[in-house]
């Protein structure tokens, strides 16, 4: 009887899941909306050149995982298993601590930090005369490694690195200023209501006045990018963004489109990334005006997106700032379009992507 | 093909069993023969056509040799079916091993082949030579249908990670075997144990110990829990793969013999081999150590013999001294063992035997998976303090955090523990629960394995570099 109920219960399981598997493969699914790419569909023109040298089967094995049925539910599963039965501190790379989501790397790769450090001393050598202050913003595995043990990569030797590229600049240590807490749970940018210590140590070092009165606007359901990644389905995050009058009346310009967008833009926040909320999201030059400066000062900052939440907290402090993502805008265009002289400049960069391929 | 991937799974096995159990006896060989075929040209679309030439070049010596048993011919369709095969395997397995040696040593610049390796070329080509050998002896007949003797060589649940199945273990199942429903159930049963120790252990602990290996802040302790994860590795990925194997054998009918019983629970280097890769070490025995005169020699010869052997056992593992030293390191403790074990180990309290043979063993699978032989040298250098690293680092703690699970049930499990702790309940009382608990069991592993092949890469067997 028990050879019985194994045989049976083998025999339907396979059954179910090999037919779902058809049905599946009838209907494929274009996009993975949670890890965003593409899924592998089944392969096509399959001709005997495909069949002998291994591509057709490649396609088919990415197919028959990328369209199995129920993909997400259990990709949970495995990480369900991963962090809660087997107890492992990582499921395919990615941390769990206290509900926070962190990608952990226990080492910085060096030829990327020294193609993305190389292009930050290019820029200072050749454009910036003014005063110049750098910002290195810690990756969540800073504080994962600080306070719960986990691997951390060097930053002290990632600062120094920083500081011996660009001589002359103030390096300005937030690190103290963030905790775990400061970052979303689910993804791996910082919450701009959490970043009023980093702007006041930021403005005192750039002297400016620091503005401490926001109203806090609240946008439910982020889910950022590790919400797909960890595919556990975690309570997405609030986004909060701040605002006073002076930022309201602030116009954005974009280099790149002509148009002039807001510091803000709400409707971004049900587009692909939440995030995008902030300065519009990935753009390559931006001037931020402000009417109602009582100053003639003009930053530049050098930035990724973590500046997109931070450098709205210093446009009280000056007449225009001028945001710049060397990731996409060659720094020898800028002349067409900045006059770089003479003005201070900040450069602000995460540790996350000075170490990824982005500077190449 | 993998077995633990989507494909082989939900696309492959059901439509092989289902073609198996509708086809008539006649059939099924064809089948299977088919099906084999189909799942070794998924992996090697071309190197199909080399195992079908290996087989064709064993039936034929098979007959010849058969036909000419008795006379000089005989011998020499013997040896000509012994050295073509080897000559194939060398071709593709250790031309390169050849000519970069001889480029190291003549200052030579003949180029590499850098072909790639057929996969499970090893495994196929032992029991091949394991066939005609046999025919010679004989201790078996020649086969005479070729489908036949195709359909034992390329046997899916063996072909490319063993274990190495001998021709006569298989002779009467390829003209008639049983199928039942305890043969299905149980197979079914041993399947689902090895991809559970194939998935969830052995790549567990593989990521341990790269973890481990890789780490920025190595330290000495983080070298010996490297080499305990990468032991246990080992051990579940290839034992995973065979319980796997002899599991889809029993559902076709098939008794593959045992090729792992517990290795880590050996008193003796000795012992450990004749609980780990069975098949390879008694292949070893009969068709190498015993013609050269075994152990019924002079001491002089005996060590010879020791030495040979273990040279072709690490050998065959892969076209690199590194197993060639893993090999003789062997050689050097059977030796050891033979002349002082009963003089010394088997006074001393079994703890002391357990330590030896575990430290031995941890060694060993150092060297096994060492990057090149410096490498291995210079992974056991840091297990011994010559690296200058630290005792303890932050990262071996957080790693041990990290995999101590997993840790923990891997040494369980590499003992009889699990199966004594499950056999005792099945006699007892609440052997109902065991019962009720097996189709959930299976269901779980299943569900559980299948959401690491969704979620994960392609990772393949250790052992298919053999």
């Amino acid at each position: 009887m028990k050879n019985f109920i194994v045989t049976l219960t083998y025999v339907c399981f396979t059954a179910f899941f090999a037919a779902m598997c058809i049905c599946a493969g009838l209907n494929p699914k274009a996009q993975s909306e949670s890890e965003r790419r593409p899924l592998a569909q089944f392969p096509e023109n399959i001709t005997a050149e495909g069949l002998f040298d291994g591509s057709v089967i490649e396609k088919f094995d990415a197919f028959s995982v990328d369209q199995f049925p129920l993909r997400e539910t259990f990709r949970g599963l495995k990480a369900h298993f991963q962090y809660q039965v087997l107890g492992l501190k990582e499921n395919n790379g990615l941390a769990l601590q206290d509900g926070y989501f962190a990608k952990i790397t226990p080492e910085f790769t060096e030829g990327l930090l020294n193609d993305s450090i190389g292009r930050l001393s290019y820029v200072y050598e050749k454009f910036v005369t003014g005063k110049i202050y750098v910002c290195l913003v810690p990756d969540k595995n800073y504080y994962l490694g600080r306070d719960y043990g986990y691997p951390v990569p060097d930053y002290e030797g990632l600062v120094q690195k920083l500081q011996e590229a660009l001589p002359g600049a103030e390096f300005v240590d937030i690190f103290d200023e963030l905790t775990l807490q400061s970052y979303y749970r689910t993804d791996t940018h910082w919450r701009q209501e959490m970043l009023l210590g980093v702007a006041e140590k930021l403005c005192t070092a750039l002297d400016i006045p620091a503005e401490k009165a926001y109203t806090r606007h609240t946008l439910q359901g982020f889910r950022g990018v590790y919400y797909g990644q960890s595919a556990m389905s975690p309570k997405p995050d609030d986004l909060v963004y701040l605002s006073n009058s002076t930022l309201v009346n602030c116009t954005v310009y974009d280099y790149e489109t002509g148009k002039t967008i807001g510091i803000y833009d709400r409707e971004k926040f049900s587009g692909k990334d939440g995030y995008d909320v902030f300065l519009g999201g990935t753009k390559a030059l931006l001037r931020i005006d402000n009417p109602n400066a009582q100053t003639q000062r003009e930053l530049v900052v050098f930035r990724d997106s973590f500046g997109s939440s931070l450098v709205p907290l210093f446009v009280q402090g000056y007449k225009s700032i001028y945001v710049v993502d060397i990731r996409y805008v060659m720094p020898d265009a800028l002349p067409h379009y900045i006059d770089l002289s003479g003005k201070d400049t900040l450069m602000l960069y995460s540790a996350l992507i000075l170490n990824q391929k982005a500077f190449k | 093909m993998l077995f633990s991937s989507i494909s082989f799974l939900y696309y492959f096995l059901p439509l092989v069993l289902i073609c198996y159990f509708i086809l008539p006896f006649r059939l099924k060989n064809v089948c299977l023969l088919l099906f084999s075929l189909a799942f070794y040209f998924y992996g090697e679309p071309v190197y199909v056509f080399v195992m079908l030439g290996a087989t064709l070049w064993s039936y034929a010596h098979g007959l010849l040799i058969e036909k000419y048993r008795d006379g000089k011919l005989g011998k020499v369709f013997l040896w000509s079916s012994v050295t073509g095969s080897l000559l194939a395997l060398g071709f593709f397995k250790y031309a390169d091993f050849f000519i970069s040696n001889v480029n190291g040593i003549f200052n030579s610049h003949i180029p590499l082949l850098k072909l790639a390796l057929p996969i499970g070329i090893s495994f196929y080509t032992f029991q091949t030579l394991s066939y005609t050998i046999d025919v010679y002896r004989g201790e078996t007949p020649a086969q005479k249908s070729y489908i036949k003797l195709a359909t034992y060589v390329t046997l899916f649940p063996q072909l490319i990670a063993g274990p190495i199945v001998r021709y006569t273990t298989v002779a009467e199942e390829l003209e008639s075997r049983h199928h039942s429903l305890e043969n299905f159930a149980t197979g079914i049963r041993r399947f689902a144990v090895g991809l559970g120790k194939k998935v969830l252990l052995a790549d567990t602990l593989g990521a341990f110990a790269t973890a481990l290996h890789n780490t920025a802040n190595p330290s000495v302790a983080g070298y010996w829990l490297y080499a305990v994860a990468v032991s246990l590795q080992l051990y579940f990925d290839f034992s995973g793969y065979s319980d796997m194997a002899i599991g889809l054998g029993r559902v076709f009918g098939f008794r593959f013999l045992e090729n792992f019983n517990y290795p880590f629970i050996s008193k003796s280097v000795a012992e450990f081999w004749r609980r780990w890769h069975i098949s390879l070490g008694s292949w070893f025995r009969d068709y190498v150590y015993i013609p050269m005169g075994g152990n019924r020699v002079n001491t002089l010869y005996w060590l010879r013999n020791i030495a040979v052997v273990w040279f072709l056992t690490g050998f065959w593992h892969g076209a690199d001294w590194t197993f060639i030293l893993w090999g003789l390191y062997f050689a050097v403790f059977l030796v050891l063992e033979k002349f002082w074990y009963n003089r010394v180990f088997v006074r001393l309290p079994k703890l002391f035997s357990h330590i030896y043979v575990t430290l031995v063993i941890l060694v060993s699978f150092v060297i096994f998976s060492g990057n090149g032989t410096i490498g291995a040298l210079e992974d056991l250098g840091s297990m011994f303090f010559l690296e200058g690293l630290p005792l303890w680092s932050g990262e071996t703690a957080y790693y041990l955090r990290s995999y101590g699970l997993p840790l923990i049930l891997g040494i369980l499990g590499a003992t009889p523990f699990v199966k004594m702790a499950a056999e005792k309940l099945r006699e007892s009382r609440g052997g109902w629960v065991m019962d009720a608990l097996e189709p959930v069991f299976l269901v779980a592993v299943l569900l559980i394995v299948t959401a690491y092949f969704v979620d994960g890469s392609f990772s393949p067997f250790l052992y298919f570099r053999f």
